[in-house]
């Protein structure tokens, strides 16, 4: 025992003395950061809205961005204006603004630069609706859409609406040589191991981004990231939270910022490919049969909260009240079951890949304890996207959005990968309240959305939600992250000295 | 010898369209629609059919696989299909990464392998030999990635005498690039040091019982000299160690290569692979596969000069 305690001890001594051996920056003037995967592109048409805003935000300035509460802040748009049926966003843009090539940024600029992101299909989620891009003068635009769409600025604010040169852009060539107006240039790079940029001093916004030198390392290894924070060559990474204990003891930063929520999707809520499902009573059941907290403490580290919801708590849609309505009960959830004439359980197919392997044994188990035979079809990643929605219910991680109306659109009423054909259209007390939504103003908008969520919750256990996850960055004390529902990582004006 | 040569580079090209071939259709199971991946959820149906059309994946298997090869004998290995640049830039890109680590691990474990493996060998029983005996046991016991990972920790963390990740390239400054390849090729050279060591050790041991050895040492030859011919008598064991280590260390690399985040074949495949990017998997594989021919090539020569018994074979 006496040995035991002796190794644990000098464990702790030599963590505490890594983690206190971290150099003392005084005045931080090279940003490093560890992001947990490469660049998908260049072009900010092909690039992925969630991990690529550090490398895109260095180079690139786009048109809107979003705050920490997810709303939309102006950048090279100066103001905007909806007209009164929605239809039509008449945009003012900068034209103070000069692309590394020498050319400027006006309204023309940036109506070919929203064609490139419309024709796109990654950029192409944010334009949707639009049916028509037109330069009215040197500084304004129009964008029309077919039918109103809330969720385009905030996901223009999110990174859909990096500008590029239109020579580039005309040329091809964004992919291999990224022309921007960003508040850095690229000095050089090894692609897929480092980026290295440095700051334009003469940047129309050059007091936002303080640092002088950015450097980017795309580590796909959470340890290696973790072991190169200690060892003092990053200064901020994505973090696992399972190592805040030992980034708190050295002094870091611990940012956490909501990212998804994690649970079962179900997407036959009629019953109609499995019946059991269709009753109100066996989705009350699921609920009721997961351990949320537990499932969070155990599998996600604690970073996240345990909520049965789908909206954030600052969204203002998330109802304190609804938080009780599920508790954790194997015995309330087996007589719901009974209830609904199922107390043998039933049988059913998922799929899994391995990304979702982790959350497994406790389906697996939790259903044991109900009667539900389950059996797993094992796939890859990608196939698991193409496949999962033709199952009747799937385990599932699903991004959220700061943004309410554009999380209620992501969550339930869009076809998204995780939900292709939404069955709400099945029931018309649902239909009218999402045409309700979309028809309102954007305070009643969001009166309305909080009044689906109580009863898409607690009267239709609509989804079986454990927790929303957390995503976790370590920085140093120097150096301050403010997370963003929404982003994977934040971009770089979210990297602020402390 | 040229026509021995010959006849191992023609089985080498044969290995190479087989091994490819595998891949190519291993690769298309595994992955039943890269456009997915590719163009990111939120792509229509059409979209993806449009991308599948222009990737060429709307034709038969083997259509695909004989347009592949068709350009990849003439050195064209295609462009990504997830960053549109060609693989072959790629490739060239992290070869050097891969290729510094792995023959730095080889340089280390044959230098430290052969003097363990000779030493044990010519003094068996001694305490010198029990210790590689017992390092033997250990590090084939240990998990790579647990000693890269202690190797980080002391060294790069704790010491700070290396980076813990990343790659310095000679041209930029030769003494970064011994640094950045240093603890990865430690890593590496472990496990292959006990290998050869234990090798060459049994070698020896079998050589030193030969009757020409008693000759020579009743001849009057210095324990040098029989130390010599014992070497050289014991060396194709060890050289055949080391080539088959240099092989499989190249693809060992993957983990090491994920452990310091090093930009080299390793990683390339890794995320390749994660996405479904068929034109970089088949020219990782190719490029290894020759790698692998050389190998063996070098080897085979390599043996006939040590032993001209072996050519005439």
């Amino acid at each position: 025992m006496q040995f035991k305690h002796k190794i644990i001890a000098t464990l702790s001594a030599v963590a505490l003395s890594v983690g206190l051996s971290a150099p003392a920056l005084a005045q931080i003037t090279e940003l490093k950061i560890g992001n947990f995967l490469d660049i998908t592109s260049w072009d900010p048409a092909m690039a992925d809205i969630g991990f690529d805003g550090p490398y895109l935000s260095a180079i690139y300035d786009p048109l809107l961005t979003v705050d920490a509460n997810g709303d939309v802040q102006p950048v090279l748009a100066t103001s905007w204006e909806y007209s009164e049926d929605f239809l039509t966003l008449t945009m003012d843009v900068r034209t103070d603004v000069t692309f590394t090539d020498g050319s400027g940024f006006n309204a023309e600029v940036a109506a070919a630069n929203l064609e490139h992101l419309q024709a796109s299909a990654r950029s192409g989620e944010a334009y949707t609706k639009v049916s028509d891009i037109s330069v009215v003068d040197e500084d304004t635009i129009t964008i029309t859409l077919k039918e109103r769409d809330d969720t385009m600025l905030y996901l223009m604010g999110l990174g859909r609406s990096y500008m590029a040169s239109a020579a580039a852009i005309e040329a091809g060539t964004l992919a291999q040589t990224p022309v921007g107006s960003g508040p850095y240039t690229l000095d050089s790079s090894v692609p897929g191991s480092e980026y290295h940029f440095v700051k334009k001093t003469d940047h129309w916004d050059a007091s936002t981004y303080p640092y002088e030198k950015v450097s980017i390392y795309p580590i796909l290894d959470q340890t290696a990231r973790h072991n190169a924070m200690l060892s003092g060559q990053l200064n901020v990474a994505f973090a696992d939270p399972i190592n805040n204990p030992q980034a708190e003891m050295g002094g870091w930063n611990v940012t956490e910022s909501l990212a998804g929520w994690v649970g079962l999707q179900i997407l036959d809520h009629d019953g109609e490919r499995l019946a059991p499902l269709g009753d109100i009573r066996v989705r009350k059941a699921l609920n009721h049969a997961f351990d949320g907290a537990a499932i969070l403490q155990a599998i996600g580290q604690g970073a996240g909260v345990k909520t049965n919801q789908v909206f954030t708590a600052a969204s203002g849609v998330h109802d304190p009240e609804l938080e009780g309505q599920y508790e954790f009960s194997i015995e309330k959830a087996k007589e719901l079951m009974a209830e609904a004439g199922y107390a043998d359980g039933f049988e059913l197919s998922m799929p899994m890949s391995p990304i979702f392997a982790t959350w497994q044994p406790v389906v697996q188990q939790t259903f044991n304890e109900l009667g539900i035979t389950v059996t797993w079809d094992d796939m890859q990643m990608p196939d698991y996207q193409i496949n999962a929605p033709k199952y009747p219910m799937f385990i599932a991680f699903i991004a959220i959005d700061s943004d309410p109306v554009a999380n209620f659109a992501r969550q339930f009423s869009t076809p998204q990968w995780y939900n292709p054909s939404p069955d709400y259209v099945l029931y018309a007390e649902l239909t009218d309240m999402v045409d309700a939504i979309r028809d309102a103003d954007p305070e009643e908008q969001i009166r309305l959305i909080k009044i689906l969520n109580k009863r898409l919750t607690a009267d239709l256990a609509w989804w079986v939600v454990w927790y929303q996850a957390a995503n976790t960055y370590h920085s140093v004390s120097e150096i301050s992250v403010t997370g963003i529902t929404g982003m994977m990582f934040p971009t770089l004006r979210f990297i602020q000295p402390k | 010898m040229t026509k021995f040569i010959a006849k191992r580079l023609l089985a080498g090209l044969i290995l190479l369209a087989a091994v490819c071939m595998g891949t190519f259709f291993l690769a298309h199971l595994a992955i039943s629609d890269p456009t997915v991946a590719l163009l990111g959820s939120s792509a229509t149906p059409e979209q993806q059919a449009v991308l599948a059309k222009e990737l060429g994946l709307d034709r038969p298997l083997l259509v695909q696989f004989q347009a592949w090869l068709s350009s990849a004998i003439t050195g064209d290995l295609g462009t990504s299909w997830r960053n549109q640049q060609p693989v072959w830039d790629q490739i060239v890109l992290r070869v050097p990464v891969t290729l510094s680590v792995v023959s730095f691990a080889i340089l280390i474990s044959a230098f430290v392998g052969v003097v363990c493996g000779l030493i044990a060998g010519l003094n068996p029983g001694s305490t010198f030999d029990k210790g590689v005996k017992i390092a033997t046991v250990l590090l084939f016991a240990l998990p790579g990635f647990w000693i890269s990972l202690m190797l980080v920790i002391w060294f790069a963390v704790r010491l700070r005498w290396f980076p813990s990740f990343g790659y310095v390239s000679p041209a930029v400054s030769f003494g970064g690039w011994i640094r950045s390849i240093t603890l990865p090729a430690v890593a590496l050279a472990l496990g292959a040091i006990v290998m050869i060591a234990e090798q060459l050790r049994n070698q020896v041991i079998a050589v030193s019982q030969q009757d020409f050895v008693r000759t020579l040492r009743s001849r009057g030859l210095s324990n040098f000299r029989v130390n010599l011919h014992i070497l050289r008598n014991a060396s194709p064991a060890a050289l055949t160690v080391i080539a088959v280590l240099f092989a499989s260390l190249l693809s060992g690399a993957i983990v090491v290569e994920a452990i310091f985040s090093l930009p080299g074949l390793g990683q390339l495949t890794q995320s390749a692979a994660q996405i479904g990017d068929i034109p970089v998997l088949l020219g990782i594989t190719m490029v290894s596969v020759v790698f692998v021919v050389i190998i063996y090539v070098v080897l085979d020569i390599a043996l006939g000069w040590i032993n001209p018994k072996v050519r005439l074979k």
